[in-house]
C-alpha cells in the first residue's frame, strides 16, 4: 500500500512557544489516521505545517511523495480540508460558499455535493453569517468533502455538530474510507477516533508519545473503581486480579485502576458484603496525564 | 463551618480597575491607549509646533498685515473648509482659521469607530455574550465602556488644552497673539464635545443598526456636516442642511480667536448627552445582537465572484468602491458644480489672481478645472486614500478572519492568491473613480465650463489609490495582512500632514519631496507631472509584486 503522508522528524517551533517537535509519522493509503491529544498538544500546528500553511523549522513532510513544501498546490488538489476554527465569507449564502468552493476546485461532483447537502442537514439558501456554529461546521465539512479527495484534513471536525450529525459524519467518513481515500483526523474525543480510525497517534506537548492501532487504546481506556465494603477486605484478594492496579485501602473502601474487562473484579468483589460500587471512566484529559507521565500529584488534583 | 458560600475577598488590586484587566472601564483604558498617545501628540505637535513655526514666519507687524491682507482675498467660496475669518492677525486667529477645524474631525472618526465598536463590535464577535454574563446589568456594561472612551478623549483634550494655553503664553510675540486659558478652554471644550457627538450618535444607534452601519452613519453625518458648513456661507441654498448638525450649530464659536458662543456649545453636550443615554438605554433594553439590517439591494450573482479569486476579491470590495464613489462623486458634483460661483468671484478678485499667477504661472485657475484643483483636490486624495485602506482591510479579512486557511487548502497558490486580490483591489479603484470622474463632470457640466479637464484630472485620485494599493499588499504580504490597511491609513495622514504642515513646520525639502501627493502637478487644470504616475505605478505593481512575493515565504496567520 502507498505511503500518502510521511514526515520526518517533522518540527515547528513559533520562537518561545512550542509547535510540534521531531514528529515521524507514517500514513498509508486508505487508512483513517487518528490524531490525538490535549487542547494545545501541537494537533493543529501538524495539520497546517502538512498543508504548507505554515513552514517547519526543520524536518520534512511528504504528501503523495511531494514535499509539502516544494509543490503545495499539487497536493491541494487532492485534498480536502477543515480547519479547527474558520469562518467564511458573511455576506454569502451557504450554497454560494459551496459554488464558490467548487469553482476553486473544479471536477466537483455536484451530486454528491447536494447528497452531503441533505446528508448533513442544512440549509444552502441562508447567509453564512446566519448559521449556528454546527452549520458552519457543516459547510465547512462538505467544503472538505464535496470533490471526493484523495485525502482528508480534518481537524476536530465533529465540533458543534449535534449527536445526530455526528453519526452521519461518521458514516460519511466509513464510506471515503471504503472507496480507498485517506483520512487524517484529529481530535481530542477517544470515543470519536475509536469509532473512524484504523490507527492513532497521541500527541503530547508537541512530541509524539505513542502510534498504534486502535485496539492499542483500549488499554489505555480504564475505570476508576470504588468499592465500599461493611467490613474488612485484604487487598491482596483483587490486586492479582487480570486489569486491577494501583490499590489503595482506606478503612474498609478500596480504590483502584482496571483496565480491560471488568467481569473478574465484579465477581472478585460478589464474595464480600459489598456496601457500594462506584466506577468511573476518566476523561482523555486524566488518561493522558496518568499514562503520559504528568505528576500523580497533578492528576489527583484535578 | 462550611466552606460553601465563602465569597474569597477581592484581590484585584485598586490600580487594575483603573487601568488594566481588572473592571470593564479599566480594559477599555488599556485599549484606548494607543489611539490616545497618538491623538495627544499629534494636537501637541501641532499646537505648539505650529504655533511656533506662525509667529517666526510672521514676526513683524507688518507680515500680519500681509497675512490678513492675503486671507481676505481668497474669495468665500475658496475659504469652504478652512474656519472663520476672524482676527486672523493674531496667533489664535490664524491658529483657528487655517487648522482649528480639521482636528475635531480627526477626533470625530476616533470617537465613531470606538463608540461604534465598543458595545457593537463586541456583540459581533461575540465576547459580549461572556462580558453581559459576569453579573453586570447591561446599563454598567454600556456605561463602564462609555466612561472609559470619555476619559481617554478627555485626556487627549486636555493635552490639547494645555499645548494651546503653552503655546498662547510662550510664543506671543506681537499685540494679540496671546491665547487666554478661556479660550484654550473653550476650544478644547468645543474640539472634545463634537468627536463625543459623532461618536453618541454612532453608540445611539449601534444597537439598533449594528457596528458597521452605525459607524457609516456617524461618519457620514460627520464629514458631510463639515463639508456643508463649509461651504454654506458661499452657498446659501446648503444653509438648511448644514445646520442640522453639530457644525452648523457652533458655526459661531471661534474660541481661539477670542469669539464664543457657548449656547451653542452647551446645545451640542445637551445632544450628546441625549444620544449617549440613548444608546444605553437601547444596549439595555434590546436583545443583545439583535439588529435591523439596512435595506439595500442584494448584489446579482453575477457580481459576487464565484468563478475564481479576482472575482470574489473584486466582490469583497464592490460595495465599498460604489459607496466611496458615489460619496467623493457627490463631493465632486457640489464642488463642480458651485465652481460659476468661484468663477464669479474671482473675476471681482483681482489681487487674488495675481497672486495665484504668483504661484502658479502660466496656470488658468478661473475655470471650473481651477477651482477644482484648489478646492477639490486635497480632500479628495485623502479620501482615495482612505477608500484604498478600506479595500486593504478587505483583502486581508481573507487572512484575518480565517477563511483563508480554506481558500489556500484549494489548489490555489499563493502567487495568485496576492495577485488576483491586487487586481480585483484595482478593479475597484477604476469603479470608485469612474464614479467620481462621472459625479465631477456632471457638477462641471452644469456651469458651462469645460468638462474633460477636470473629468481626465481625477484620474489622479486612482493614481494615488493604486499606489496605497500596492503599499498595502506588499505590508500585507511582507509581514502580516493584519498590518496591511493601519500601514495604507498612516501612509494617508503622514503624507496629509507633511504637505499641509511641512511648509510652516520648516520640514527640510527632501522630506516635503516624499510626500508622493506633490508630485501630481496640477491635473484639474491639464498639468501633469508624470514622476508622480510613475511613482504611483511602481508602487502599485511593484506593491504587489513584492506582496505576492513575502506572501509566498511566510506562515499564515491565524
Amino acid at each position: 500500500m502507498n505511503t500518502v503522508i510521511q514526515t520526518e522528524k517533522l518540527t515547528k517551533s513559533y520562537g518561545s512557544h512550542r509547535g510540534i517537535i521531531e514528529v515521524d509519522l507514517e500514513i498509508r493509503e486508505g487508512e483513517a489516521f487518528g490524531f490525538l491529544g490535549p487542547n494545545g498538544a501541537g494537533k493543529t500546528t501538524m495539520i497546517r505545517t502538512l498543508l504548507d500553511h505554515i513552514r517547519p523549522t526543520s524536518g520534512r513532510a511528504t504528501i503523495f511523495g511531494i514535499d509539502t513544501t516544494v509543490d503545495p498546490v499539487a497536493i491541494h488538489r487532492r485534498l480536502g480540508y477543515l480547519p479547527g476554527e474558520f469562518t467564511l465569507y458573511d455576506k454569502l449564502t451557504g450554497g454560494q460558499t459551496l459554488d464558490y468552493f467548487a469553482n476553486l476546485r473544479g471536477g466537483v461532483d455536484r451530486q454528491y455535493q447536494a447528497d452531503l447537502v441533505t446528508r448533513l442537514d442544512v440549509d444552502p439558501s441562508r447567509k453564512f453569517r446566519e448559521y449556528s456554529k454546527g452549520n458552519k461546521q457543516k459547510i465547512g465539512l462538505i467544503v472538505a468533502l464535496h470533490h471526493r479527495p484523495d485525502l482528508l484534513l480534518l481537524d476536530e471536525p465533529t465540533s458543534g455538530l449535534d449527536p445526530l450529525v455526528q453519526q452521519e459524519f461518521y458514516s460519511v467518513i466509513r464510506e471515503a474510507k471504503a472507496e480507498g481515500r485517506t483520512v487524517f483526523l484529529s481530535s481530542h474525543i477517544l470515543s470519536e477516533v475509536e469509532r473512524t480510525c484504523d490507527r492513532v497517534a497521541i500527541i503530547r506537548d508537541g512530541r509524539l508519545a505513542r502510534v498504534d492501532r486502535v485496539e492499542g487504546l483500549r488499554d489505555l481506556a480504564h475505570h476508576q473503581v470504588e468499592l465500599v465494603f461493611s467490613g474488612p477486605v485484604p487487598a491482596s484478594a483483587f490486586e492479582a486480579l487480570p486489569g486491577v492496579s494501583e490499590v489503595v485501602t482506606q478503612d474498609h473502601t478500596l480504590r483502584m485502576r482496571v483496565s480491560g474487562s471488568i467481569a473478574p473484579l465484579v465477581q472478585a468483589a460478589a464474595r464480600y458484603d459489598l456496601a457500594d460500587f462506584i466506577s468511573r471512566e476518566p476523561s482523555l484529559e486524566e488518561t493522558f496525564l496518568a499514562e503520559y507521565g504528568r505528576a500523580a500529584a497533578e492528576v489527583a488534583g484535578s | 463551618m462550611s466552606a460553601v458560600g465563602h465569597a474569597s475577598p477581592s484581590t484585584t488590586p485598586a490600580w487594575t480597575r483603573i487601568y488594566g484587566l481588572g473592571s470593564i472601564f479599566a480594559k477599555t483604558v488599556r485599549d484606548s491607549r494607543r489611539a490616545t498617545i497618538v491623538s495627544a501628540a499629534l494636537l501637541a505637535l501641532v499646537f505648539l509646533g505650529v504655533s511656533r513655526a506662525i509667529v517666526t514666519e510672521f514676526d513683524t507687524p507688518e507680515s500680519r498685515v500681509e497675512l490678513e491682507n492675503i486671507v481676505n482675498a481668497v474669495p468665500p467660496i475658496l475659504q469652504g473648509l478652512a474656519g472663520k475669518i476672524v482676527n486672523v492677525g493674531t496667533l489664535g486667529g490664524y491658529l483657528q482659521y487655517k487648522y482649528g477645524v480639521f482636528f475635531p474631525l480627526v477626533l470625530s472618526l476616533w470617537s465613531i469607530l470606538a463608540l461604534s465598536g465598543t458595545l457593537a463590535g463586541e456583540t459581533q464577535r461575540g465576547s459580549l455574550e461572556f462580558v453581559a454574563a459576569t453579573g453586570r446589568s447591561r446599563r454598567r456594561v454600556a456605561l463602564e465602556k462609555l466612561s472609559g472612551h470619555v476619559l481617554m478623549l478627555g485626556l487627549a483634550v486636555l493635552v490639547a488644552f494645555v499645548s494651546i494655553a503653552i503655546a498662547g503664553r510662550s510664543y506671543a510675540v506681537l499685540p494679540g497673539d496671546e491665547i487666554s486659558v478661556l479660550s484654550a478652554f473653550a476650544y478644547s471644550v468645543w474640539l472634545g464635545l463634537l468627536a463625543l457627538a459623532a461618536g453618541s450618535l454612532a453608540f445611539a444607534l449601534g444597537p439598533f443598526v449594528g457596528r458597521g452601519a452605525s459607524a457609516g452613519i456617524a461618519g457620514f453625518v460627520t464629514f458631510a456636516g463639515f463639508i456643508l458648513n463649509g461651504y454654506q456661507a458661499p452657498v446659501p441654498d446648503l444653509a438648511p442642511f448644514a445646520n442640522l448638525t453639530w457644525w452648523g450649530w457652533t458655526s459661531n464659536h471661534v474660541a481661539l480667536a477670542g469669539q464664543y458662543d457657548w449656547p451653542s456649545v452647551t446645545l451640542v453636550a445637551v445632544v450628546t448627552v441625549v444620544l449617549l443615554a440613548v444608546g444605553i438605554e437601547a444596549f439595555a433594553r434590546r436583545d443583545i445582537g439583535v439588529t435591523t439590517a439596512i435595506p439595500a439591494p442584494s448584489m446579482p450573482r453575477l457580481l459576487l465572484g464565484l468563478d475564481g479569486p479576482i472575482g470574489r476579491s473584486i466582490s469583497t470590495s464592490f460595495g465599498s468602491a460604489i459607496a466611496w464613489g458615489l460619496g467623493i462623486g457627490f463631493f465632486g458634483l457640489a464642488l463642480g458644480g458651485s465652481a460659476s460661483g468661484f468663477m464669479d468671484q474671482l473675476a471681482n478678485s483681482p489681487q487674488f489672481i495675481e497672486l495665484l499667477e504668483s504661484v502658479f504661472p502660466g496656470i488658468d485657475y478661473a475655470s471650473a478645472g481651477g477651482f477644482l484643483q484648489l478646492l477639490f483636490v486635497e480632500f479628495g486624495v485623502i479620501l482615495a486614500g482612505l477608500a484604498a485602506a478600506t479595500f486593504v482591510a478587505g483583502w486581508a479579512s481573507d487572512e484575518t478572519s480565517g477563511r483563508l486557511e480554506m481558500v489556500l487548502a484549494a489548489p490555489l497558490s499563493r502567487r495568485r492568491w496576492a495577485v488576483a486580490g491586487g487586481t480585483g483591489m484595482l478593479v475597484n479603484v477604476g469603479v470608485f473613480v469612474a464614479l467620481t470622474a462621472t459625479g465631477i463632470g456632471l457638477g462641471v457640466a452644469t456651469t458651462g465650463s469645460d468638462v474633460g479637464t477636470p473629468v481626465l484630472g481625477s484620474l489622479v485620485l486612482g493614481a494615488y489609490a493604486a499606489a496605497l494599493i500596492g503599499v498595502g499588499l506588499a505590508v500585507g504580504g511582507l509581514i502580516g495582512t493584519r498590518f496591511a490597511a493601519p500601514v495604507v491609513v498612516v501612509f494617508v495622514t503622514v503624507t496629509w500632514f507633511v504637505q499641509l504642515l511641512g511648509p510652516l513646520l520648516g520640514l527640510p525639502e527632501p522630506v516635503r519631496q516624499l510626500a508622493l501627493t506633490s508630485h501630481y502637478g496640477q491635473t484639474m487644470v491639464g498639468v501633469w507631472d508624470a514622476a508622480g504616475i510613475v511613482a504611483s505605478a511602481v508602487l502599485a505593481i511593484g506593491g504587489i509584486a513584492v506582496g505576492a512575493w513575502g506572501f509566498t515565504r511566510r506562515d499564515l496567520l491565524r
